[in-house]
This record gives C-alpha cells, sequence and structure tokens, in this order.
C-alpha cells in the first residue's frame, strides 16, 4: 500500500504543473474554438528564454519568468493580431495549419539556435526534496509546481470573473456580434486572450524546464500533456482542466510503479484513449 | 441637425440588395418607429446603422459625424447603443457581469458603479436576480437586462430592436413604460416593431419599409391604419 | 471530346515517363522518384480520409510503423520472401484499423485526430520496450540488402499509380458519391439513407492497408526501421506539408504536393535546420494566399481537373 502513495502524492503534484501545461490550450480552444498546435513550443520558447537570461544575466529561473512572462504575452499577442486574426472566420482548419506551420517554425529555430542538446534549468530547487512522513522524497520542485499550478489556475479564474477584459473575453466567447455592441474590439480582445495564453505557456515553460530536461522538439510531447489534460478535465472548465491534470499526472506515475518507467507516458495515454472513447467531453466537460 | 441622418443608402447581402435608397432621420430626443413585416429590411437597417453590415453606398450621419463604414465597437463609443433583437444576453456572465460589460468603452467606465446603481433603481426585479447567470432569467427580465446593458454604456441614442417579441401583453407594457421613461430623459429612440398599435402609440414619428425600401412616413397622429396597412403590406 | 483527349496525353505522357525513369537516370534520381511515388501513395490515403471522408487523422504513422515492422519481422525472423512480407505489413494494418475502430470511430472532429495520434505515439512506446524487436535500438532487414534500386522503384511506381487509380475509381463509385455528401453535409446525407459508418469505415480500412504496403515499400529502400521514427508524428507532418501545399481533397493536389515536397527536401537538403523553417513558412504562406493549396486554387479559377471526379 504504501508503495503507492508516492505515485499517487507525487502525481497529485505533478498534475499541478500539468493542469497549466493544459490551460493555455483549454482558453484557446473554450473562447476561439480554435486549437493551436503550436502552444507545446510556446512553452519550450519560453524554456529556452529562460535559459537565456539566466545564462546571460545569471538570474534564478523562477526571477526570468519577470522578463520571459511579458515576452511570451507579447508574442502570443502579436501572433494572433497579425496571424490568427486573418482566418478566424474561416472554421477551423486555417487556424490549425497555421499554427502548425507556427510550430515547425519555433522547433527548427530552436534547433538552430540551440542545437539538439538536451538542456535544463539548473536550479537547488531540482536537487532539494522534502520528506514525506519518512516514507519517501518528495522533489522539491514538485511542490512548487503545484502550488505555482494552483496559484495560476486561481489567477485566471478571478481574472476572468472580475475584470473588464475578462468579462469581454467571456461575451466574445459567447456572442461575438452582441460583443461588438458593447464596444468590444473581437480582435484586440482574442489578440489579448491569445497573449494569456502565451503566458500561462511562459509558466509552464519554466517550471517544466526546472523539472525535466528539454530539446527544442519536446513541444510536442508536451502539447499531447495538453491535449490529454484538456480532454481528461473537460474544454472550457478551469477546475477541469486542473482536475485533467490530477488525473493525468497520477496515471501517469502509477503506470510508471506497476509497468515500469518506460511505461509511464502510455499510461497517461491509455487513459487519454478510455476518456475519448467513453466520455469525450471530459470530467467535468462545459461548453 | 438631426442626430442621426441617412442618406440614399444601399444595403446588400453579398449580390442580394437590401436597403434601397434609404433616407431616415431622427431628431434629439424624439421616438421614431421602424415598422414593417418579416423581411422588410428592418434588422438590414439597423445592422448598416450599427456597423454590422457595411452599406454599399449611401451615408449615415450621427450628429453630424459619419459613421458608416466605422465598426461597430467604434460607434458604440460615440454614444449609440442597440437592443438586439433576440436579447443576446451573455450566458457566461451573471446578471451583474452582463449590466458591466455594458459599461466597457472607457468613458461609461469612469462612473460605471453608479450608472449601475440607477439602472438598478430602474429595474428593480433585476436587482433580486443580480448573481444569478444571465440567462437564467424569465423572457421579460433577460429584456430588461438587454435594456439595462445598453443603457450602461450612457449612450446619447438607443435603438430597441423588437423589444416585444415572444412576451405577454403584461410585460409589453411595463417595457414599454420604461421605453417612455428612458426617452423623457433626454434619450433618442428608435423602436423597431412588429407591434404596430404600440408602438405608434408612443412614437413622435414613424417608418414603414417594405422590400427594403420606405413605403411610408409620418406623425403617427396623422397616419390611417388603412394607409398603414397598406404601406406595411403593399396590398 | 478535346478536354478528355488532352487528359488522356497528359496522363499517358506521366506514366511513360514513370515506367522508363530507370532506364535513363542515375540512381540517386530513382530513390527521389522512388520517395515521391510513395508520398504520392501516403498522401493520397490521407487525403481520402481527411479530404473525402472527413476523418482528419493524425496518426497514419501507425500503419506505417506496423507495416514497416511486420515487413522486418516476417522477412528477418521468418523467411517470408521479401515481397510477400511487404504484403503481410497491408494485412497486419488492416487487423490494427479493425481492431481500434471500435474505439476511434466514437471520436469526432478534433478528437478523432488526437485520439489517433495517441494510439500511434503508444504503439511507438510499445515496440522501443519490446525486446522481440530489438528495443529503440531497430532492426536491420537483412534480405532487402539484396534488393535492386530499380526493383524497389518499381515496386513503388506501382503502388503509386494503383493507388491514386484506387482513389479516382472509388471517388466515381457509389461510395465515392456518398463520400462527397457526407463531406458536405454529416446528418443530411444521414437522412438520405447513406449509411455514414460504412463508408467511413471502408475508406478507413483501405488507406490503413495502402499505408501499409507504402511502408513495406519504403523500409525495403532504407533497410532499418526504429520505432520513435516509424511511429513518429514526422510522417503526419510531412504528410499535412503535401498536402497543404498541393491541395486538400483533390486527387491531383497530393500528387503535385508529394512533387514539391520531395523536390524542396532534396534541394533544401544543404541548409540543414533553415529548410524546415522555409517549409512551415511556405504552409502558412498559402493558408493566407492559397488555402486550397496549388491544385485547389487552380481548379477554383479554371475548373479543370486532371482526375475529373465530379459528376456533371
Amino acid at each position: 500500500m504504501i508503495e503507492y502513495l508516492e505515485p499517487l502524492i507525487n502525481g497529485i503534484l505533478l498534475g499541478g504543473l500539468y493542469g497549466v501545461v493544459g490551460i493555455g490550450l483549454s482558453m484557446v480552444f473554450g473562447i476561439m474554438r480554435q486549437v493551436n498546435l503550436a502552444h507545446g513550443d510556446l512553452m519550450i520558447l519560453s524554456s529556452y528564454f529562460s535559459l537565456l537570461f539566466l545564462q546571460v544575466l545569471g538570474l534564478h529561473p523562477l526571477v526570468t519568468l519577470i522578463l520571459v512572462a511579458p515576452l511570451m504575452f507579447f508574442i502570443g499577442y502579436l501572433i494572433q493580431l497579425f496571424l490568427f486574426n486573418r482566418v478566424m472566420q474561416r472554421g477551423m482548419e486555417p487556424f490549425l495549419m497555421i499554427s502548425f506551420g507556427l510550430s515547425i517554425i519555433i522547433q527548427n529555430a530552436l534547433l538552430l539556435v540551440f542545437t539538439p542538446d538536451a538542456r535544463s534549468l539548473e536550479t537547488t530547487l531540482v536537487i532539494k526534496s522534502v520528506d514525506a512522513f519518512g516514507l519517501f522524497n518528495i522533489p522539491l520542485i514538485y511542490l512548487v509546481n503545484f502550488a505555482a499550478g494552483a496559484l495560476v489556475l486561481g489567477a485566471l479564474q478571478q481574472f476572468m470573473k472580475r475584470t473588464y477584459m475578462g468579462w469581454a473575453i467571456n461575451a466574445a466567447a459567447d456572442n461575438e456580434t452582441a460583443a461588438k455592441l458593447m464596444g468590444i474590439n473581437p480582435k484586440k480582445v482574442y489578440a489579448y486572450a491569445m497573449g494569456i495564453a502565451a503566458v500561462t505557456a511562459a509558466i509552464s515553460g519554466v517550471l517544466v524546464g526546472m523539472t525535466f530536461t528539454f530539446y527544442p522538439h519536446s513541444g510536442t510531447q508536451y502539447l499531447i500533456i495538453a491535449f490529454g489534460v484538456v480532454i481528461i478535465g473537460g474544454l472550457g472548465s478551469l477546475p477541469g482542466t486542473f482536475l485533467g491534470g490530477l488525473v493525468l499526472g497520477v496515471s501517469q506515475l502509477f503506470g510508471g510503479r506497476i509497468l515500469g518507467p518506460g511505461f509511464q507516458l502510455l499510461s497517461g495515454y491509455i487513459i487519454l484513449l478510455i476518456i475519448l472513447t467513453v466520455r469525450p467531453q471530459g470530467i467535468l466537460g462545459g461548453r | 441637425m438631426p442626430v442621426l441622418e441617412l442618406k440614399e443608402v444601399d444595403a446588400y447581402y453579398g449580390e442580394l440588395q437590401a436597403l434601397f435608397k434609404v433616407n431616415l432621420e431622427v431628431h434629439r430626443g424624439r421616438i421614431v418607429s421602424v415598422l414593417g413585416a418579416n423581411g422588410a429590411g428592418k434588422s438590414t437597417l439597423l445592422k448598416s446603422i450599427c456597423g454590422l453590415l457595411e452599406s454599399r453606398s449611401g451615408s449615415i450621419f450621427f450628429d453630424g459625424k459619419r459613421i458608416d463604414g466605422l465598426s461597430p465597437h467604434l460607434i458604440v463609443d460615440l454614444g449609440l447603443s442597440l437592443v438586439p433583437e433576440g436579447r443576446k444576453i451573455f450566458s457566461s456572465l451573471t446578471v451583474r457581469e452582463n449590466l458591466m460589460i455594458g459599461s466597457y468603452t472607457p468613458k461609461a467606465r469612469k462612473d460605471s458603479l453608479e450608472t449601475l446603481k440607477n439602472i438598478l433603481e430602474f429595474f428593480p426585479s433585476l436587482r433580486a436576480r443580480i448573481s444569478q447567470k444571465g440567462t437564467d432569467l424569465s423572457g421579460g427580465e433577460q429584456q430588461m437586462l438587454a435594456i439595462g446593458r445598453a443603457l450602461m454604456s450612457r449612450p446619447r441614442f438607443i435603438i430597441f430592436d423588437e423589444i416585444s417579441l415572444g412576451l405577454s401583453p403584461l410585460v409589453v407594457k411595463e417595457l414599454y413604460k420604461a421605453v417612455k421613461k428612458i426617452n423623457q430623459e433626454g434619450m433618442s429612440v428608435v423602436l423597431v416593431e412588429q407591434d404596430v398599435k404600440r408602438s405608434l402609440k408612443v412614437a413622435d414619428f414613424a417608418y414603414i419599409l417594405q422590400e427594403g425600401k420606405v413605403t411610408l412616413k409620418g406623425n403617427p397622429r396623422y397616419l390611417t391604419e388603412e394607409t398603414v396597412r397598406k404601406a406595411y403590406f403593399g396590398i | 471530346m478535346l478536354a478528355n483527349r488532352t487528359r488522356l496525353i497528359l496522363i499517358v505522357v506521366l506514366l511513360a515517363f514513370l515506367v522508363t525513369l530507370p532506364l535513363w537516370t542515375s540512381r540517386y534520381v530513382v530513390n527521389v522518384g522512388l520517395l515521391v511515388c510513395l508520398y504520392v501513395t501516403l498522401a493520397s490515403m490521407w487525403n481520402l480520409l481527411a479530404g473525402y471522408s472527413g476523418m482528419v487523422s493524425l496518426g497514419q504513422q501507425m500503419f506505417i510503423g506496423l507495416g514497416g515492422y511486420t515487413l522486418a519481422v516476417s522477412s528477418v525472423y521468418f523467411g517470408v520472401p521479401i515481397y510477400l512480407s511487404v504484403l503481410f505489413g497491408g494485412f497486419m494494418s488492416v487487423i490494427l484499423a479493425v481492431l481500434i475502430s471500435m474505439s476511434v470511430f466514437r471520436m469526432k472532429g478534433v478528437y478523432f485526430a488526437i485520439g489517433t495520434w495517441v494510439i500511434a505515439e503508444a504503439l511507438g512506446i510499445c515496440f522501443s520496450n519490446w525486446g522481440y524487436v530489438k528495443y529503440g535500438m531497430g532492426m536491420f532487414i537483412k534480405p532487402a540488402y539484396k534488393l535492386s534500386m530499380s526493383g524497389v522503384y518499381y515496386a513503388g511506381m506501382i503502388l503509386c499509380i494503383s493507388s491514386v487509380a484506387l482513389v479516382f475509381f472509388l471517388l466515381r463509385s457509389n461510395l465515392g458519391l456518398a463520400l462527397m455528401a457526407i463531406r458536405d453535409d454529416d446528418k443530411a446525407s444521414e437522412t438520405l439513407g447513406v449509411n455514414i459508418f460504412r463508408c467511413k469505415f471502408i475508406c478507413f480500412l483501405l488507406s490503413a492497408f495502402v499505408t501499409g504496403l507504402a511502408a513495406g515499400v519504403l523500409y525495403l529502400n532504407a533497410i532499418f526501421i526504429q520505432p520513435f521514427e516509424a511511429f513518429g508524428i514526422g510522417w503526419t507532418v510531412n504528410l499535412l506539408f503535401i498536402v497543404i501545399i498541393g491541395g486538400i481533397g483533390t486527387i491531383e493536389g497530393p500528387i503535385l504536393g508529394a512533387i514539391i515536397f520531395v523536390l524542396l527536401q532534396q534541394f533544401l537538403s544543404e541548409f540543414v535546420g533553415y529548410n524546415l523553417i522555409i517549409l512551415g513558412g511556405v504552409t502558412i504562406g498559402v493558408i493566407f494566399f492559397a488555402p486550397k493549396g496549388i491544385v485547389g486554387t487552380l481548379q477554383e479559377k479554371t475548373g479543370w481537373e486532371l482526375f475529373p471526379v465530379r459528376r456533371q
């Protein structure tokens, strides 16, 4: 029994991070009904930005967020404004394809600039661990991830419920025409939403960079995780995304414990496939 | 100078022409009725005024400023507000949030809480449901919410698009009382309606549309039922 | 009619060109020709699913991996004759398709895309953890060493021509009519008695079969197979390039797209690193300016098709 406590606890903590990974994808789909295939790559781009600031300015990875987050907001904002906004009314395929092209560009640009070597954002947080009931170790970074995850999702929830921009984003998602009649410019609002999604990508990118090693092509694997989280938890639901993250995290670590470390990802995939087959709207399926 | 003026406005949906050289004027502080059967061009007219549909030719002036071709959110910013047909309440927002989003424009945001207070006094039944989801309200309450939301942008000019649709006569009576009150406080009003009798009772001036053209206009006091019917149906 | 005569001449010229290729060009060019043929096959099958049946699959690589490994296992471990092994690859792919259809056919739209992708990834993980196929180290397909380039090329060429012909005649059949109705309006065609499930199922199986075969020929040429490459999303990425640039939902699109893609790949192979960035940029450009792909846009402007499928 006790040996299952470790993957359970650590899975939950990891799940918090996964929640943040998925929230950007969920937002874009919930608000704009579009799928951004470059989401994972925006995350890894943030990891590399953080690496840059870390190396050049000697900052702690978490501190680099002060620079990386606004930078990514800007990038997300501009991408939506100049690329995606032009094809919003053409259905789902054009957006998908453009995000696909963007993904290829980002991955290969990173490959060119940073080489295919494995990287990570070195910090003592990764090495330190906490003793849990004297039974097993919890890497400190996992606790940080979970706390960050809960914080980000909570902050986002509040933002959407209490600010003008938050209401505007919801309104535009509900009914674009009526939103225009409120004086809302949907193009600007979507750009803002994409910017926010990029900021969540930045946060998860930095956290991921601290927790695991990353490569230029790592974006793809995190895109799958993001999809997993969003599908399991349910589209368009913030608490659902968090829950989805927890379920995925726990499944992965449990599977890894039972079947072996090579099957960690596989366990997550199996749960995802089950949900897709049996309850595609997710556990807390919303809009 | 009229507060709203349409000159020779043509509007198209793709290749299909929906408005033919429409001329229309609304003077400050007046209630103007726009009537017509389904498909007569009423909603096309409103869409053109609000910037949701680009008119192919002709011009639209709001307080002397040309607004045809402007994006809808810029027109709202100038003080023109629309209560849309079918209410179009935002389903993911509460009553309060629906009202607050009405004050999105920078001008309206300044005293939005004050405005909110006033509107809740104006429509007390909304206050009771302030934290409920906007779309959980009854039809009549949703209409009041839509009107309140439009008022939150502190407009000088409001267009009411078919507010009586699907509502009981009692509720409609209340709504029209509200419309009159709003007008009494200086607001210029355009009432688009299918309920001819009721809207002619409150209007200072009326236009009747048929197949995209203005077939009759005048002061309701001098319009007989027969002339109205002819202009409405074309019989 | 003049138009039909032109078409026939064009097709004959094309075929002659393909058939005689090994006779008058270098090994390198034949290799490129083989790649083009294989990509045309793969893209045509992907297009059959996505462009005509409305099933956007991001997991076709599951059949590529399975087809390739079946080839490897049967020829290396069981001594099955090499071209028969290729055929087995096709059959195994159909079996896989049948097995997963229970699950994936309940998934719609983007869910179907993700589901197929995840299945492919899962298979990749399984194979890389499987000792029988030498884990992630991969397998050498020894029996393929002694094959001639021309031999493999002709296999690929036959496959390519057959698959294009298959799609062409399929679309002109009743099944094809049903497919185009489904693509245009799912619900409406259901009320007209079209059995959506059966139509999509048949297409799914067909594309799995042909993809499995193409994989076999592919690995006959490559001689070495590894799980992450074989089951990797890279295949879908390439196919997406091809159909976006060429044009979804046309028969000629995958053909033109494959030619452009393979040629670009060869040209840009000097600029390693930049080549894919350029391809990404081209993709975005195509979406903006020619969203139906080159062939699609041309068809729109001129109404001309090399392989006419529309009923007049």
